[in-house]
């Protein structure tokens, strides 16, 4: 979402150098917020792979335990008798069994912010992937190819750039019924518009350049040159790019289910969100958790992705941070 | 999408808004005119107001604030007549229709509406085949295969006879529910689909005249609707009605906003969320009406070929409807804002029987252990290790079936997630399917016969399947309070809506004999009605779950409310105070 | 001599925004009418409630929509009344599409231009001074405020906002009311909630591009220049680096006014029941109408293209160097 406005960063070669790999970790550690960011996004991976032993189900319903609030929250539940015209009012405290409440269907929110940590990440991650490879994919044969496949190529790019992106995965989404699967593919196939450009533009100005000339004068194949000299050259602007779209694909997702096109068999933030913002001012906590754990995520990588830019530029001046 | 979630609500706006006044205006109780009353509305916006298009009940609902229908009900149920000069006649044999409209109705150019009108409305536009109307079939009846029109006549100038051929003791409801066009004007349309979708007297509503209590002002998409008051309003000759110097629709996106703007006072009246009406009716400032509907939800047992084989025998579906207490989906679904449901009759229908229907999932009759014995009994369960019984397929492996429901959550959803808990207790793995409305159909409900060139509809015959196989589904339905008949498109073996397979043949006799010259007198109706129930009831087709009761708060100044099931009949009589 | 390479280049440039339409409108055109789904989906049960046959309803509908002609037909049909200026009729809605997104653009052009404006003058005053007081304790409050206005999922703002002001404290009201009249003190009061929600994440965005790029200019040698000069450091901000800042800024203000019907306008509109053209379209996706989302697709398309043009012109006033080919 935000890297469109990322202020242009020089390639770097990390690939295959250890030192190097250093330098940079280095850099990026003098930025304390990177590094939060960093310790932050671990500590979601960790609670999406072993947090499900530890919690309940997050699909087990009991409506005997609806709308539970978070632990030291009450609510009132009243409850209407058709004959005698009156209301039973129950009162209905937080408990250490579900520390974060449930929700309307009686599921322990704990389970589902920890299964919605899963869904996130797994889909943050797979449609960044899938948009990168495209992107780099058109990126290097447009560069490669020139002449009339460049044209093709980056007129089909600049069509998909201006596509209205939101527009058009609510209409698939809404079309072929919504899959997490689907979800994540179409993120993937649609995103990929500023990778390409970029990783067109870095190729452009390797091509001319002294290495890969002499490269090229000692007989490398383009594919060598491809894999071994380009990818390799712009694989800190792939990271940083990477990272910051990240938090755009996680917002993406969320947004989706928000409005109702969420896969209905996945707790996503996003459609516990949806859940919540129907019964707000009966159980606020519904929709307040979610969203939390969304701004946090999405703050992590954001910071780390910054952090990383500022690390692989090499005019950046780090030393006050 | 959200539409079986929103059942209740739609059918709320229909018996409010549907109808709109009372006739013989012996009411001269009058109010102080003023102000503007803003009804509170949520799940969609209309299509249309041209009203031959339109297929959805809300624009029905706004088209009804500009012009009468021939008649309505009040909340015992009794016939209010409107633009009649008198009762719509019928002919002793059940088949001739004669109907009388009042001599003082005008169009908006001042010509009477006349006899001609309605001849024409039906005869022209309605039964032709260019304009396709969606419901045409309301006015045909089927004589020996065929769908044959039924014949309207100008008797004279404020009097026509409509004449059936085959005996339907409920038609005169279709005939009460009858809206004119103006002759005049849509003549110039005849015959060019495109034209008349397009008239703009049509689509602003133009030509009204004094026929309706509101004049149509202006309608913003997904936003509002407004409609002002009409001083020559027909019926508000002696007491000046209606009283309202506007009347909004006010769209919401979610019940919350809306009930929340119903908090702060910002709209007049709307429906309530079960969860919210206690917090309403215990608002000062707010009156909160508790009424009864004919919106119920089941759960449709497949029958089909392609569902699992269980659900064919009549002591299977008893079973699994023994195992869902429709006690619990009242209390903690509905918040007590229920009933349970025995048949497609609701209990405020004057055809209930109380008596003869068999009353699965309350008292006795909900039983899981019993439930779980009567699987074992039908080859579908083991003997556990203490005694009890479990569910389980042929084979002795876990039995999983799949229940399909309609994404968009709400109470559907909830009570999906019960019927899975509920089904688990006895040993039966749900799978709960959501997908979204238009899926499920396509997909799941409607059927062909495999390796027959035809279209899929919800019931090709008893061999049709889906394209998907589905074992148990979660939906709404509604039944209509005076006329139940209209059910039977669910129940009957070629029923047009009897995606389950259900067939029974005694089911379908009944049904025949209701639409039949017997049935015209009302006894012999009720007792014919107590048969059917008794026998669906007890055989469980599909699971009759509850009944819905709706709220519908109004702000304390409305006066003149007259609440219950269809408290929208003397609505253009409601004041400010 | 400047005026005949202008010319020549808006002229390019409009055949390729053509272009890229047609393409937009083909890839729409194909995605919705390859769908499963039919505007007459939603009649499905009611239609066979009334003892109606489905199919032929449904053909009937179709028909009436002349939607049961071969694609290619209806898309040359479609391609054909488009060239006339004829967006076709929005059958959900029952009127022209013209006239339903004439009656409704307000509504998400007055959203977003007071968030644009708003974020705009916030963002690049919060920016500048972050950016001159660099590394004091405010550019760093406000650096990490823009990271939390930049990841802050607005739709979740939106509804957070509602329940705290609107349902808890009952400042606002929860719903936006188009009975107000636009130019009023009530429809600003009703649309603060909106545009707070919308710009949160637009001011982030300016803060951090204003920064970066005031501290990329404050590097460079004119400055040094002029401060060496003694120039007041007033003038040197002011004139110098901010105005060689304000350029990729102007880009950055023109992409959001001209993001009038998507970006996040989208969902602020559907949160505070806007009946903007965002909420239009996402009613007609889920109606099947297609000419509305074709049209406004189209619109949104246009609208970036012919921004992404003004600006590029604009910038050859602000820095008569740049020359286009």
């Amino acid at each position: 979402m935000n890297n469109s406005r990322s202020a242009e960063s020089r390639p770097v070669r990390i690939h295959g150098n250890r030192r190097l790999f250093l330098y940079y970790w280095n850099r990026t550690k003098q930025n304390k917020l990177a590094i939060a960011g960093l310790g932050f996004i671990l500590f979601l991976i960790l609670l999406a792979l072993i947090g499900p032993f530890f919690t309940a189900d997050p699909t087990h319903v009991d409506f005997a335990e609806r709308n539970v609030p978070p632990l030291g929250f009450s609510t009132e539940e009243s409850i209407y008798d058709i004959k005698t015209n009156a209301f039973t009012v129950n009162l209905i405290e937080g408990t250490w069994k579900h520390p974060l409440g449930t929700d309307g269907k009686g599921r322990d929110m704990l389970a589902m912010l920890i299964s919605g940590a899963r869904i996130s990440l797994e889909v943050g991650l797979l449609a960044t992937l899938i948009a990168i490879c495209i992107g780099a994919l058109i990126g290097v044969l447009s560069a490669y190819l020139g002449g009339w496949w460049d044209n093709v190529l980056m007129r089909f790019t600049d069509i998909m750039m201006t596509f209205p992106f939101f527009l058009l995965l609510v209409l698939i989404i809404f079309m072929f019924g919504p899959s997490l699967t689907l979800i994540v593919l179409v993120i993937g196939l649609t995103g990929w518009t500023g990778a390409a450009r970029l990783i067109r533009s870095e190729a452009l100005s390797l091509r001319t350049r002294e290495f890969i000339t002499a490269a090229r004068a000692l007989g490398a194949s383009d594919a060598r040159i491809v894999i071994r000299h380009l990818i390799p050259n712009v694989a800190s602007l792939i990271i940083v790019m990477a990272t910051l779209s990240i938090p755009g694909v996680i917002l993406a997702e969320s947004a989706l289910s928000f409005i109702g096109l969420g896969d209905p068999s996945q707790t996503s933030w996003g459609i516990i969100l949806n859940d919540g913002q129907k019964s707000l001012d009966t159980a606020w906590w519904v929709a307040v958790e979610p969203g939390i754990m969304l701004f946090f995520t999405v703050l992590a990588f954001n910071f780390l992705g910054d952090g990383l830019r500022d690390a692989f530029d090499p005019r950046s001046n780090l030393d006050a941070r | 999408m959200r539409r079986i979630a929103t059942v209740f609500v739609i059918l709320l706006i229909i018996t409010l808004v549907a109808g709109s006044c009372s006739g013989t205006a012996t009411t001269t109780r009058s109010g102080k005119t003023g102000g503007a009353f803003i009804e509170g509305s949520y799940g969609g916006d209309g299509e249309t107001l041209n009203l031959l298009l339109a297929a959805d009940a809300t624009s029905h609902s706004y088209i009804g604030h500009t012009i009468d229908s021939l008649a309505t009900y009040d909340n015992q149920l009794s016939l209010v007549l409107r633009c009649l000069a008198r009762d719509v006649d019928v002919s002793p044999d059940g088949l001739v229709y004669t109907v009388a409209i009042r001599d003082d109705l005008k169009w908006s150019d001042g010509s009477q509406v006349t006899a001609e009108d309605y001849v024409y409305t039906i005869k022209n536009l309605m039964q032709s085949d260019w304009l396709n109307y969606p419901y045409k079939g309301d006015w045909e009846e089927n004589i020996e295969g065929k769908e044959t029109g039924i014949i309207p006549d100008v008797v004279n100038k404020t009097t026509f006879t409509i004449t059936r051929k085959t005996v339907d003791p409920e038609f005169n409801y279709t005939i009460y529910d009858l809206i004119p066009y103006p002759k005049n004007i849509a003549l110039k349309y005849e015959g060019n689909v495109d034209a008349f979708t397009r008239a703009p007297e049509f689509n602003n509503l133009t030509y009204t005249g004094n026929l309706g209590p509101y004049k149509f002002v202006e309608w913003i998409r997904n936003d509002r609707f407004v409609v002002q008051r009409n001083p020559d309003y027909y019926l508000g000759k002696d007491n000046g009605a209606p009283y309202f110097e506007k009347y909004i629709v006010k769209l919401f996106g979610t019940s919350a906003t809306m009930e929340a703007a119903m908090e702060s006072g910002d709209i007049t009246m709307c429906g309530i969320q079960p969860d919210k009406a206690s917090k309403f009716k215990s608002n000062p400032k707010v009156n909160v009406y508790t009424i009864p509907s004919g919106g119920y939800n089941l759960i449709g047992y497949n029958q089909r070929p392609n569902g699992w084989g269980g659900l064919k025998k009549a002591a299977v579906r008893q079973a699994l409807s023994m195992a869902i207490s429709k006690e619990a989906i009242t209390q903690r679904i509905y918040m007590g804002f229920a009933e349970p449901a025995y048949s497609f009759i609701p209990v405020t229908s004057p055809w209930y029987d109380a008596d003869s229907v068999v009353k699965y999932g309350v008292g006795n009759l909900f039983n899981k252990q019993k439930a779980a014995q009567m699987l074992y009994e039908a080859g579908y369960g083991i003997k556990k290790a203490d005694g009890g019984y479990q569910a389980a397929g042929k084979d002795g492996n876990p039995l999983k079936l799949t229940l399909l429901t309609s994404t968009g959550g709400g109470i559907a959803e909830n009570i999906a997630f019960f019927v899975k808990q509920e089904l688990a207790d006895i040993g039966i793995q749900v799978d709960l399917k959501q997908v979204p409305w238009e899926t499920m159909v396509r997909k799941y409900l409607m059927s062909k016969v495999p390796g027959k060139e035809q279209e899929p509809r919800w019931n090709n015959g008893p061999d049709a399947v889906s394209d998907e196989a589905w074992d148990l589904v979660l939906m709404g339905f509604s039944t209509d309070i005076k006329a139940p008949s209209g059910s039977e498109i669910f129940f009957i073996s070629d029923g047009g809506l009897n995606f389950m397979g259900y067939t029974n043949l005694k089911v379908d006799e009944l049904f025949k004999r209701v639409k039949s010259k017997e049935a015209l007198d009302i006894s012999a109706r009720k007792e014919l009605y107590a048969e059917i129930s008794k026998l669906l009831s007890d055989e469980q087709p599909v699971d009759f779950l509850i009944f819905g009761r709706g709220n519908v708060a109004f702000q304390k100044n409305v006066k003149g409310v007259d609440p219950g099931i269809s408290m929208g009949y003397n609505y253009y009589l409601w004041y400010f105070e | 001599m400047r005026k005949s390479w202008l010319q020549g280049y808006i002229l390019k440039r409009l055949l390729y925004a053509v272009i890229i339409a047609w393409g937009i409108v083909t890839i729409t055109f194909i995605l919705i009418r390859i769908g499963p789904n039919s505007p007459a989906d939603k009649y499905l049960a009611n239609i066979a409630a009334r003892g109606q046959d489905v199919a032929q309803v449904t053909a009937a509908i179709e028909s009436r929509y002349g939607l049961d002609k071969p694609i290619i037909v209806q898309y040359g049909d479609y391609l054909m009344h488009l060239a006339q200026g004829d967006l076709g009729w929005s059958f959900s809605t029952s009127m022209p599409v013209i006239d339903l997104i004439g009656k409704h653009w307000i509504y998400s052009f007055q959203l977003i231009f007071l968030s644009s404006l708003l974020a705009a003058i916030i963002g690049i005053l919060l920016g500048m001074y972050s950016a001159v007081k660099q590394y004091s304790k405010i550019d760093y409050i406000i650096s990490t405020f823009s990271f939390a206005g930049i990841s802050i999922p607005n739709f979740w703002l939106g509804v957070m906002l509602i329940l705290l002001f609107s349902v808890k404290l009952g400042w606002f009201k929860v719903f936006y009311d188009t009975t107000l009249p636009l130019l009023s003190l009530e429809n600003l009061k009703a649309l603060v909630l909106p545009v707070f929600t919308l710009g949160t994440g637009m001011v982030a965005g300016y803060v951090r591009y204003t920064r970066s790029a005031m501290l990329d200019n404050l590097r460079k040698a004119f400055v040094t220049t002029a401060r060496a000069k003694g120039l007041p450091e007033r003038t040197v901000i002011g004139k110098h680096v901010f105005r060689n800042a304000m350029l990729p800024l102007v880009t950055i203000i023109m992409f959001d006014l001209g993001s009038i019907v998507f970006g996040g306008a989208y969902l602020t509109e559907i949160i505070f029941g806007i009946p903007g053209l965002g909420q239009i379209s996402f009613n007609a996706v889920f109606a099947n109408d297609y000419p509305v989302v074709i049209a406004i697709t189209l619109i949104g398309t246009f609208l970036a293209l012919l921004v992404n043009l003004i600006t590029d012109i604009a910038y050859t006033y602000f820095d008569p160097r740049i020359r286009y080919e």
